[in-house]
């Protein structure tokens, strides 16, 4: 195998925008006797965290000699232990063959760029949906009914605003993905700078990103090769299953299957303690907080802050509405920093049009497998 | 025009104080809509359920760069000198006694259709807004588009010679709803303030209001009332029809629904007759795309859901709700005229805060809305008495030798949210 050229990865500062850490990234393009040049990817995956139960799910994208724009190079096209779900630390390479097919050029590897985000894993099997799926403010507050998800992964917090600058930084230059009320320095800020460079306002780059519409959220996961979790998993990444290891090996019961928060059964301001982001300042945020900021009130899954701080959307659609098919408001759920403790629970939602912008909104990515589940 | 009363003397750049009584689904819109005027001022944003503050709250703070105040009872609104106007977006049963309290503190009001819970309930509140001089405008907006009245001028013109026969479609496809069983009230609704003037009734979210008699007058007569009201004003806005008589009752969604999912009602006004078809199963008609509305192109009228047509002796007429327009047919189903529209929300709040200035009577004075609603209520009543017949006596506002339908005309309140039989 001949080595025909390299090029060294362009850091993503991980610091400031919640990526893992990821160094030593090298691009390559190999010649090889049977299929064609191949490309290598080389790395050092600095998550000494990465395990089973708390992976990183990685994403590479690329930008070729002569072409101006950066690309996707989706899991499906690449074999090796260097995307997707990763479970320990360590140096990595993946391979993409055929470039050719994709309309790459052969001769010289491309810049790369490989991000990692922290994912929880939340194990297939049965747990207690208390909320109607699509209800919407009809939830079935304490109605008992079970369903069961096959295992998938979340991401841990909810994607913060510098994750997002560094998305709009390599695909928004036409101002795809932002508008103006991003620059609201207390709910999001987002500045665009003189020649359309993005930035974080200072000390803003932790916080959640907001003023998204169901859209750009949509957009940004499909950057990631991720997409917006159901109300389903979202109830079920909070309450957690019968068993919190899962159907399959039944080992850990859940010691609170029906849990109202993800911390258990007292209210987040109960007993004079803040267990997450809602209204007012007595929990220290007026306003949003850097996401993990209550990270010792996580779900039994270690997700932060699936109540309060920003609400989040969903894949889901509010079925109940009687302007559904004109209208196609989408749900929300968890409750934000504006909303009152007893609305930062499990089975509150609400829903708004997906075109519509909040500065209390934001979203966080799953993956499932490589297929969307039927019917959505 | 009456002039009616105010508080105070505005000035052309004065801001109106507004308080929204209920931000659900109707009420968020119209909290948007009035917070992004620069002459509205929201000050209130009221729910029974502090779960839907926060979006509230947030809308107006985006609006006007300054929270509301929030609380869940609408008296705290009434009790503030310095707000001018109360917004009544809540539930059917929640209208009339909401817009009475406010008329008695001195607001103007803007309050949904339809109008009232029920036809006595519907007077009263025409008597506390005129013996109050109070602006009450009802959320009949199609009412206030200017196509309306060119569509109008061309029947009173003689394009369709003389009308016989008005039909008005609110044809839908709503879900089965799945059963929900009691629950505990959950924090942060006041579940006694929302059944108000209503039976307390067991707490069971799976419980549609929109589909029970003690909290509405169903979803075909919420949706409906605008094409009648619209239907009413082509026809010089007759205040009451002789006789109604209804067909259909709950015969597809059965799923302990009260109020019918099929509702055909007939109206005769002398030898007029204005017909109601009403549906909640029918998947085929379609409320005009939002791609027509607000357009020059005519909507699809054979599939339209909430059309309205006027066939008279010479022609006829599609009238649609929507921003939709208008054509007249001659005896060769050739189009002899047609007329484009566009939406009137903004103009309907235009008029709203034009008046709360003016003192004038607005475009959806709470007396149409009352004659508009009315017909809701008597197809309702004629369908719980068994679909019969009933002849209506327009002096006493009840129905000729029918005590048992009678009994519908108005409802037994609980305390302490009673409509005062003097207002």
């Amino acid at each position: 195998m001949a080595w025909m050229g390299a090029a060294l990865f362009l850091a993503v500062a991980a610091a400031q925008a919640q990526w893992l850490a990821v160094t030593n990234a090298q691009a390559r393009i190999a010649s090889v006797e049977m299929g064609g040049p191949v490309l290598a990817l080389d790395y050092e995956l600095q998550d000494v965290e990465a395990s089973a139960d708390g992976p990183a799910w990685v994403f590479i994208t690329a930008r070729w000699p002569g072409r101006p724009d950066w690309e996707a190079l989706p899991a499906a096209w690449l074999r090796g232990n260097g995307h997707g779900l990763i479970t320990s630390p360590g140096k990595k390479r993946s391979y993409a063959w055929g470039l050719s097919e994709h309309g790459w050029p052969e001769k010289a590897p491309p810049e790369i760029r490989i991000r990692a985000l922290r994912m929880r894993r939340i194990p297939g099997g049965v747990f207690d949906q208390l909320s109607l799926p699509g209800g919407g403010r009809d939830a079935a507050y304490g109605e008992v009914g079970q369903a069961r998800l096959s295992t998938f992964w979340m991401s841990r917090h909810e994607i913060t605003v510098g994750q997002y600058v560094d998305y709009l930084n390599e695909v928004g230059g036409s101002g795809a993905g932002w508008n103006p009320s991003m620059t609201n320095a207390i709910r999001c800020g987002i500045e665009r700078g003189a020649g359309g460079a993005y930035a974080a306002m200072p000390g803003r780059a932790n916080h959640p990103v907001t003023y998204v519409s169901w859209y750009d959220a949509q957009a940004f996961l499909a950057w990631c090769g991720l997409r917006l979790p159901t109300e389903a998993e979202w109830e079920k990444a909070l309450r957690g299953g019968h068993f919190l290891d899962g159907d399959d090996t039944r080992r850990q019961a859940n010691p609170m299957p029906k849990r109202p928060f993800p911390w258990g059964i007292e209210p987040p301001n109960e007993g004079g303690v803040h267990r997450c982001n809602y209204e007012g300042d007595a929990d220290g945020f007026a306003q949003t907080a850097s996401v993990g900021s209550f990270a010792k009130f996580d779900s039994p899954y270690g997700i932060s802050d699936l109540v309060g701080n920003v609400a989040e959307w969903t894949l889901d659609w509010y079925t109940t509405s009687y302007h559904a098919q004109l209208d196609g408001f989408r749900m929300i759920r968890g409750g934000s920093c504006l909303d009152p403790a007893e609305a930062c629970d499990a089975v509150s939602g609400s829903t708004r049009l997906p075109i519509k912008e909040s500065g209390i909104t934001g979203f966080r990515g799953v993956w499932a497998g490589p297929q969307p589940p039927n019917g959505r | 025009m009456a002039m009616v009363a105010s508080q105070r003397v505005w000035g052309a750049n004065d801001r109106v104080v507004f308080g929204f009584m209920g931000v659900g689904g109707r009420g968020s819109y119209l909290l948007q809509a009035f917070a992004k005027r620069s002459d509205v001022e929201v000050a209130y944003v009221c729910d029974v359920d502090t779960r839907r503050f926060a979006n509230a709250r947030e809308a107006v703070e985006e609006a006007q760069g300054r929270a509301p105040k929030t609380t869940q009872d609408f008296r705290r609104i009434l009790e503030d000198k310095s707000v001018d106007v109360l917004v009544n977006a809540t539930p059917d049963h929640w209208h009339a006694l909401g817009t009475i309290l406010a008329c008695q503190a001195g607001k103007d009001v803007y309050v949904e259709k339809p109008l009232a819970h029920n036809p006595w309930e519907g007077r009263q509140m025409v008597a506390a807004a005129r013996k109050y001089q109070r602006v009450v405008q009802v959320g009949t907006q199609s009412r206030s588009a200017s196509y309306l009245r060119e569509a109008a001028e061309a029947i009173r013109a003689g394009k369709l010679g003389e009308v016989q026969l008005v039909r008005v479609f609110n044809m839908m496809e709503h879900p089965r709803r799945k059963p929900g069983t009691t629950q505990p009230v959950p924090a942060g609704l006041d579940y006694g303030l929302w059944c108000g003037p209503a039976p307390l009734m067991p707490y069971d979210p799976g419980r549609r209001w929109l589909d029970q008699w003690e909290f509405s007058c169903g979803a075909i007569a919420g949706d409906a009332v605008h094409q009648l009201d619209l239907a009413r004003y082509l026809i010089g806005d007759m205040p009451y029809p002789d006789t109604v008589v209804q067909a259909g009752g709950v015969n597809v969604l059965k799923d302990g629904r009260e109020i019918p999912d099929t509702q055909i009602a007939t109206f005769e006004y002398g030898k007029l007759t204005l017909v109601l078809d009403g549906a909640l199963w029918a998947p085929y008609m379609k409320k005009t795309p939002m791609a027509v509305r607000d357009t020059d192109e005519m909507p699809n009228w054979p599939f339209n859901a909430t059309r309205i047509e006027v066939l008279g002796t010479r022609g006829m007429m599609y009238y649609g709700r929507h921003g939709d327009g208008w054509q007249v047919f001659g005896p060769d189903a050739e189009s002899a005229h047609t007329g484009v529209g566009r939406q009137s929300d903004a103009e309907h709040q235009d008029n709203f805060i034009a008046c709360v200035k003016s003192r004038k009577q607005p475009t959806s004075d709470v007396e149409q809305g009352h004659y508009s609603t009315l017909l809701c209520h008597l197809a309702n009543i004629s369908y719980r008495v068994g679909n019969r017949k009933l002849a209506w006596d327009a002096k006493t506002e009840s129905f000729r030798d029918a005590p048992d339908a009678n009994a519908y005309l108005r409802r037994t309140y609980r305390a302490p949210w009673i409509v005062p039989e003097t207002v």
